[in-house]
């Protein structure tokens, strides 16, 4: 190594930190770098849903026409809307995890040794993950069109206010498992609480079945669910068949648990990392 | 710009029912370098955690540059650098992606932040692995772009929580080496290690902590007149001989210890002369010698000669 000509100089220009919004800009590219860099975790979370688009469409694709079912609809333009609330709530639990890998791997370590704010990297972590969900539920609709045959009576007219809808929904759970992360700080039991939620979440709603079809009991936890809501209005908007309050109904949804969100994970991120 | 670049005065943190600092008060002159020498567990990197801002104190007051570290957070983190187990680079990134973030983070623009990076990943010795993912490195690779990381910022301040920890031989003195052209260049160092050795080269004084408490603080010959001195440990070849080298060696006015369990004779030597003394003392009694070994005193002489003197 040569001889040293780094240490401070009153010659050099020092830099002391920047703004806001251009932290949240920088930091929202390096997240998005380094999944163009390793998009290992983006194709490993596509081959969920795929697998579940293949095995679903194959094994209830029988469905399609019987009771309960609406009319005239095949089951893979039933299915995909549901598919695409699904992944994003998928989507959602990853940013969580993301954040507390960040936390073990000292990368947020360094950012609190720098004049970055705590906001900037929560805000930053959220937005390049918005952008993930969005590329995957873009790869898997057009995956779902050309591979099963998915073409909803709605159209694309239909299919982009139904992808928003599912968007908007994973963006504010994002911010709730950003919070559990900020809180729970531990990737593995993250993951499995997460999968010990969306599973019953997921199958005991109106995404793979018609709700009425279902035993008594299973029906009542479908109708509580806020997931049966928020795939109702996706598949309505879809399919173009009425969609009465659901949208509204998703959309409020979203925003409470957004607010709830920010504020638990900005409380919970504050606390320091170090123990 | 403050003399006193690193002042600590009483400074507790406590995790719920565990006391992990207690009144810890340190200063550190501007330009020099202050190793702090302990154990794991010892506090070390709380502390630096809390000169750093990562950590607020339980209580106590820290400055660093002249600022506040519990009130003028920003200020601080402005002017220093931190290299250790508890701030990385990202493994995702590339060498240079991960110095240019680093750069713009801190208010630099592209070209600037562009420039920086190649002039440090020179530097380091970097350039050819420059556009690979950090996750590629070796060890000391790893460890030089981490020490390039926590300089970006042409910082007054650099924090080296155990630097050479894990690192091959040929790396240690490497990084050993670009941290003395720091502080020739003014840099003020705060520097956690547990190796006497890794302290005695590069700071000025060192500070030794236990159990969340500093129990010594002088330079590297102060605490070394107080451990004692250097020691050859002798193993003989028929242990029967033992006594008779005892002997021998004490009539030449030496001092041995027998470890009768390893079988070694451990004889403390001052002047280099002394080894040659008990080289031709063991010599002259016919004892024959399977192994003889000269060791530096260690971490743990200091602490255990601390506490023969506490006592005492």
């Amino acid at each position: 190594m040569t001889t040293m000509t780094i240490a401070p100089t009153q010659a050099l220009p020092r830099w002391r930190g920047t703004g806001l919004v251009n932290q949240i800009s920088i930091l929202t590219g390096r997240s998005l770098r380094a999944l163009v860099n390793d998009p290992k975790l983006l194709i490993l979370s596509l081959l969920q849903p795929l697998i579940m688009l293949l095995l679903f469409s194959q094994v209830f694709g029988s469905m399609a026409g019987g009771a309960n079912f609406p009319a005239g609809v095949t089951y893979i333009n039933y299915l995909m809307p549901a598919i695409l609330v699904t992944s994003g709530v998928g989507a959602a639990l990853q940013s969580g995890i993301g954040l507390v890998t960040d936390m073990k791997n000292g990368v947020l370590g360094r950012l609190r040794s720098l004049p970055v704010s705590n906001v900037s990297v929560l805000v930053a972590r959220s937005l390049s993950d918005l952008v993930r969900t969005a590329v995957q539920l873009i790869i898997l609709l057009v995956a779902a069109t050309v591979l099963f045959d998915f073409s909803p009576a709605g159209g694309l007219l239909g299919v982009l206010p139904a992808f928003l809808l599912a968007l908007s929904v994973s963006w504010a759970l994002s911010w709730v498992f950003l919070a559990v992360g900020a809180w729970v700080r531990n990737a593995e039991s993250m993951q499995s609480v997460g999968f010990l939620a969306m599973f019953p979440l997921m199958f005991a709603s109106s995404a793979f079945v018609p709700i009425d079809g279902l035993p008594v009991w299973l029906r009542v936890v479908a109708t509580i669910n806020p997931l049966t809501y928020a795939v109702d209005a996706s598949r309505n908007l879809a399919l173009d068949m009425p969609v009465g309050t659901g949208v509204v109904g998703a959309l409020a949804a979203s925003i409470g648990l957004l607010v709830v969100g920010v504020w638990a994970a900005v409380r919970g991120f504050r606390r320091p990392l170090a123990t | 710009m403050t003399d006193i670049m690193i002042e600590a005065t009483d400074v507790t943190r406590t995790f719920g029912a565990v006391t992990a600092l207690d009144g810890v008060s340190i200063e550190v002159p501007h330009g020099t370098v202050l190793g702090l020498l302990g154990h794991n567990g010892a506090g070390k990197t709380t502390l630096v955690n809390i000169l750093t801002t990562v950590l607020p104190p339980t209580s106590g007051t820290a400055k660093v540059a002249g600022f506040d570290v519990a009130h003028q957070g920003d200020e601080v983190r402005g002017r220093i650098g931190l290299t250790g187990q508890f701030a990385s680079v990202d493994e995702q990134l590339s060498g240079v992606d991960n110095l240019v973030l680093i750069a713009r983070l801190l208010g630099a623009g592209r070209r600037e932040a562009r420039v920086r990076a190649d002039e440090l990943l020179d530097l380091f010795d970097l350039t050819d692995a420059a556009r690979r993912a950090a996750k590629t490195y070796s060890g000391g690779m790893r460890r030089r772009l981490d020490l390039a990381a926590s300089l970006v910022g042409r910082p007054d301040v650099i924090f080296l929580d155990e630097p050479t920890t894990g690192l091959d031989p040929a790396s240690r003195i490497g990084l050993w080496e670009v941290v003395e052209g720091l502080v020739g260049d003014g840099t003020t160092v705060l520097l956690t290690t547990q190796y006497l050795d890794e302290a005695d080269r590069l700071a000025d004084r060192i500070t030794v902590m236990s159990a969340g408490k500093i129990v010594a603080t002088g330079t590297a010959a102060e605490l070394k007149s107080q451990v004692g001195m250097r020691a050859v440990h002798v193993t003989l070849t028929t242990p029967q001989d033992a006594p008779a080298a005892v002997v021998t060696l004490e009539k030449h006015g030496l001092a041995p210890v027998l470890d009768e369990a390893k079988g070694e004779l451990r004889t403390p030597v001052g002047a280099s002369a002394d080894l040659a003394l008990v080289v031709r003392a063991l010599d002259e009694a016919r004892v024959e010698v399977a192994e003889l070994a000269l060791t530096e005193p260690s971490l743990d002489d200091v602490y255990l000669n601390l506490a023969k003197n506490k006592a005492a």
